[in-house]
């Protein structure tokens, strides 16, 4: 492992952060709400930062060298903690937090895509902060890694290390020969989809700084809002629709996107995890609408579709944005959506959870082993669709889910300990892990993070950083072996 | 006509004696001084020692001259490679090649459209494939062959003794089983011998029963006649070679329970990698602990398809004494043909026969566009159609001038299928087919074409 490799790396990445605080120091400027001076502020200081380390740390064998699988493993954790620290500074410097944890938390929930927030009062921030506050969900829902792998030249050589570690799911695509142009795919893709959702919302009255964090919100599945009471705020059917159905475009394998946007709809239609999370969706909606009418929470079918529509879409893709107190609802309906957390978007989506190629996966596998029983002699492969899938692959996603559920226990135990009731502590660390936002308990829709310890909001955010990297990448630190020589 | 065939292996054999049979000038290439001194001794033809891939062999067989290019060997490559050679030695020569692998027939337009020019590639395991297809479509069959595309089928069934038309003469068959039903038995096979019968003939315990009808009076005729069986919907095919594994496939759907039993390992990954529903077994197919394991007592069929005969017979053997309620065999070797039913297996495919059946199919001139060997080879179901201009049209069946041992099965006229009588007169177009025994083939030709075309 070459430490001066991996900052120089990282320091580069922290200055791409950094720049990328122009966009709020912007509307900071034009709205004239103060929060120039904390924007410009942080990030002068991080581009410093960050330029000072790309520079000190550069070295001429590094053009040249490969890049190791530990060093992109590397490279991508340790960046992601340090752009959630550099996130944070203009929460600090804009006064809204106090302490330091607040601030890392609600940058790194930001860039995680988790959408918990331990903002009281959402709607008094200035709209500086609360921009770069969405704009922090846009970047990390596509990746932070994946847009310096578009923008960034020299990191072309080692591209294919970071680019796995930070979309690690059960089958990479590679939609171009080259990783750049792959990541420059993505983000275009990315970018269109946003586009287009900004300008729906905009017809439905809302206006363009609304439209926009919201978007930022919906397209990372992130669940910022720019108001207290969420998506509910609005109070609009249309934008309700709207919002459901970016989310769900949001929550599907973006390789799909493009080969759509390419006239190839096939593609799409006949992938089977697409066809299994479009059933669910489906299913779910019927189950948790009928819950709701019979144990009459709504009276009017159209208004039962579309807050369930809107729930379901939004835990699932692990959104997070809320338009109705689900803890209002009937048992059945909020099983559902807890189902719904474990389960999350597909791979190669913004979504978090265990991913619903992975959980598709352990069925099969599953299944495999009751059929192997029942003839112990045949020959069998799992497969998604007509393909097969490798046996490494499925090792890998057997131990995934062990760690997804160990790690979610354990930090459950960890939040518990610091005082945090049961329930709420399962339903906060499964919030964090899943990179879902808002849980059950103490931490519901209505509720925020604010109230925790700052032991458990540490906790957290390791929790959302660990589920945003899907776990190897981040866990891989803690393994002795990685640091052995 | 002279008639050169690449190869005389067991396909180039049969081909060779058939035709020298029907005389034509037959000319065989091959390799293989024994295989050579094989078709000489049994038929009239001539035979050239060499490789059929060689110009100057060809050149020697007189290739200029010939109007039929049989490339049978074993080899697809040399078999492709004559009919280029072929196909440049002479323009008008008809090139037929048997070629089995996949790698080529996916990709067959191309040696048919250029190059090699080949008029028709035969794929024998295609056909096997097929003919067992069609055997599970009809439960209660033994042989079923098509005709006019399919519309119209020759179906041979075991009569049973409880049959409503055992013991009765053929003219009363229609008092029988109804008057609505349009069949003609078009043949008898008793004591293993072939009977084109008449309409005094009666039809006794133990015979085979060949009759043609329209494909879709099919079931209600092997309802009324007392053959009906339970449809087939689990397999148990045996050996996951090129036939297994093509017949899997196209039982790869839901309607189907299917299992591949094969015995080596990486052709069982291949195999499970490139199917979806049917299950891969690996293991032995003479073993019975898996047999019992997989429940071989409740298949409906069992295939035995490896390319090993000894081993399929012995396999569909042993599924049989296990309870499977019918099996298949794949035989390449005819010797073994006379054994099969009496040891009691159901039904036999050969693709070797295949690959002649259809070979014959593009020899025949004038105008007789398909046949069928019935009994290994003894008789043939010939269709052929009347053009405006030929000397049959307008003229009663009964002056059409047929030898004896030959019968008009049916006319199809447009969709309809009519089952003549002897005044029922020839119209333009009519689809006739006609089923012969082997020696009045070239009569019955002859009366279908004109002289001075044939010979």
């Amino acid at each position: 492992m070459r430490w001066r490799y991996v900052l120089h790396v990282i320091g580069a990445l922290v200055a791409c952060v950094g720049l990328t605080m122009a966009l709020p120091l912007a509307w900071g400027l034009y709205y004239g709400d103060g929060t120039a001076a904390p924007l410009g502020m942080s990030m002068a200081i991080t581009v410093f930062v960050g330029g000072t380390a790309f520079l000190i740390f550069r070295h001429s064998s590094h053009k040249t060298s490969i890049m190791t699988h530990r060093e992109g493993m590397a490279i991508v954790a340790l960046g992601w903690f340090a752009a959630g620290a550099f996130g944070g500074l203009p929460f600090y410097l804009g006064g809204i937090f106090e302490s330091v944890v607040d601030c890392v938390f609600e940058s790194l929930s930001g860039f995680s895509t988790t959408g918990s927030s331990v903002l009281a009062d959402i709607e008094s921030v200035p709209r500086g902060l609360l921009f770069w506050r969405s704009l922090t969900h846009w970047l990390g829902g596509m990746g932070i890694i994946v847009l310096s792998l578009a923008i960034l030249p020299f990191l072309g050589v080692g591209g294919m290390q970071l680019y796995r570690a930070e979309v690690p799911g059960p089958a990479p695509d590679k939609l171009k020969p080259r990783i750049k142009d792959t990541a420059m795919t993505l983000w275009k893709v990315y970018v269109l989809f946003s586009a287009l959702e900004t300008v729906l919302l905009m017809f439905g009255g809302m206006d363009f700084f609304d439209a926009l964090c919201h978007t930022f919100g919906t397209m990372a599945t992130g669940g910022f809002s720019t108001k207290n009471a969420s998506v509910a705020g609005f109070d609009s059917a249309y934008i309700d629709y709207v919002i459901t159905i970016f989310m769900l475009i949001a929550g599907v394998n973006f390789s799909l996107h493009y080969l759509m946007l390419k006239w190839k709809p096939s593609a799409m239609l006949k992938d089977p995890e697409f066809r299994v999370f479009m059933c669910m969706v489906l299913v779910f909606i019927v189950i948790l609408t009928t819950a709701v009418l019979i144990s009459g929470n709504y009276d009017n079918p159209a208004d039962a579709v579309r807050y369930t529509s809107f729930q379901v879409a939004s835990i699932l893709t692990t959104t997070g944005f809320a338009t109705a107190d689900y803890e209002l609802w009937p048992g059945l309906a909020q099983a559902i959506l807890l189902l719904c957390m474990f389960v999350g978007g597909c791979a190669g989506s913004t979504g978090g959870g265990m991913k619903v190629m992975r959980i598709m996966l352990l069925f099969k596998q599953s299944y495999q082993e009751l059929f192997r029983l029942i003839h112990p002699r045949s020959v069998s492969h799992v497969k998604m669709g007509h393909t097969v899938v490798k046996d490494d692959v499925i090792r890998g996603v057997w131990g995934f889910a062990f760690l997804w559920v160990g790690l979610l226990i354990l930090a459950a135990f960890v939040v518990a300990a610091t005082g945090v009731d049961v329930v709420t502590s399962l339903a906060a660390s499964l919030a964090c892990i899943g990179n879902i936002g808002p849980g059950i308990g103490g931490v519901g829709p209505t509720d925020n993070f604010a109230w925790m310890p700052d032991a458990a909001k540490w906790v957290l955010t390791f929790c959302m950083v660990l589920g945003r990297l899907e776990i190897y990448t981040v866990i891989i630190l803690f393994v002795p072996e990685f640091w052995r020589k | 006509m002279r008639v050169i065939i690449i190869g005389a292996g067991e396909v180039g054999y049969h081909l060779a004696q058939r035709l020298a049979v029907e005389n034509k000038e037959v000319v065989v290439v091959d390799t293989s001084d024994e295989a050579l001194r094989k078709v000489a001794e049994s038929s009239d033809v001539q035979t050239i020692k060499g490789s059929g891939s060689s110009p100057r062999i060809l050149a020697e067989a007189g290739v200029a001259e010939a109007d039929i290019f049989l490339a049978v060997t074993d080899s697809d490559e040399i078999n492709i490679i004559s009919c280029y050679y072929a196909s440049m030695l002479s323009q008008g020569v008809t090139k037929l090649a048997r070629i089995r692998s996949e790698m080529y027939t996916d990709y067959g337009h191309l040696l048919t459209e250029r190059g090699a020019n080949i008029t028709k590639i035969i794929n024998p395991d295609e056909e096997v494939v097929n003919s067992v297809l069609r055997l599970m479509s009809v439960p209660g069959a033994v042989e079923i062959n098509e005709f006019a595309g399919g519309k119209i089928r020759l179906i041979g069934i075991n009569l049973p003794d409880h049959s409503p038309i055992m013991g009765s003469q053929l003219i009363h068959l229609r008092d029988k089983i109804g008057d609505d039903l349009r069949l003609v038995i078009a043949a008898i096979v008793r004591n293993d011998q072939l009977i084109i019968p008449g309409g005094l003939d009666v039809l006794k315990p133990g015979d085979l029963v060949y009759f043609v009808c329209d494909i879709r009076d099919q079931d209600e005729i092997m309802a009324r006649l007392g053959v009906a069986d339970d449809p087939v919907r689990k397999v148990l095919i045996i050996g996951g070679g090129n036939i297994g594994f093509r017949l899997a496939k196209a039982l790869d759907n839901k309607y189907y329970h299917t299992r591949l039993l094969e015995n080596q390992q990486k052709r069982c990954e291949y195999l499970s990698e490139h199917l979806d529903r049917p299950i891969v077994l690996m293991g032995d197919s003479t073993d019975q602990e898996i047999l019992r394991e997989e429940n071989i007592q409740d298949m409906d069929m069992v295939i035995a398809v490896t390319g090993d005969e000894e081993t399929n017979i012995l396999s569909c053997l042993l599924a049989k004494s296990l309870g499977a309620r019918r099996t298949v065999t794949r035989v390449n070797n005819f010797g073994y043909m006379p054994l099969i039913e009496p040891i009691g297996i159901d039904y036999v495919v050969c693709p070797r026969l295949s690959a002649i059946n259809s070979l014959l199919h593009y020899i025949r001139r004038g105008k007789i566009i398909s046949s069928v060997s019935i009994k290994g080879e003894e008789a043939e179901a010939l269709e052929a159609v009347a053009l405006e201009d030929s000397p049959i049209v307008g003229k009663a069946v009964r002056d059409l001038g047929f030898p004896r041992g030959s019968l008009v099965l049916c006319f199809q006229r447009g969709d309809e299928v009519v089952i003549p009588r002897g005044d029922s007169v020839v119209q333009p177009n009519d689809r006739l087919i006609i089923i012969s025994t082997r020696q009045n083939i070239p009569k019955v030709e002859r009366v279908l074409t004109t002289k001075v075309e044939f010979f």
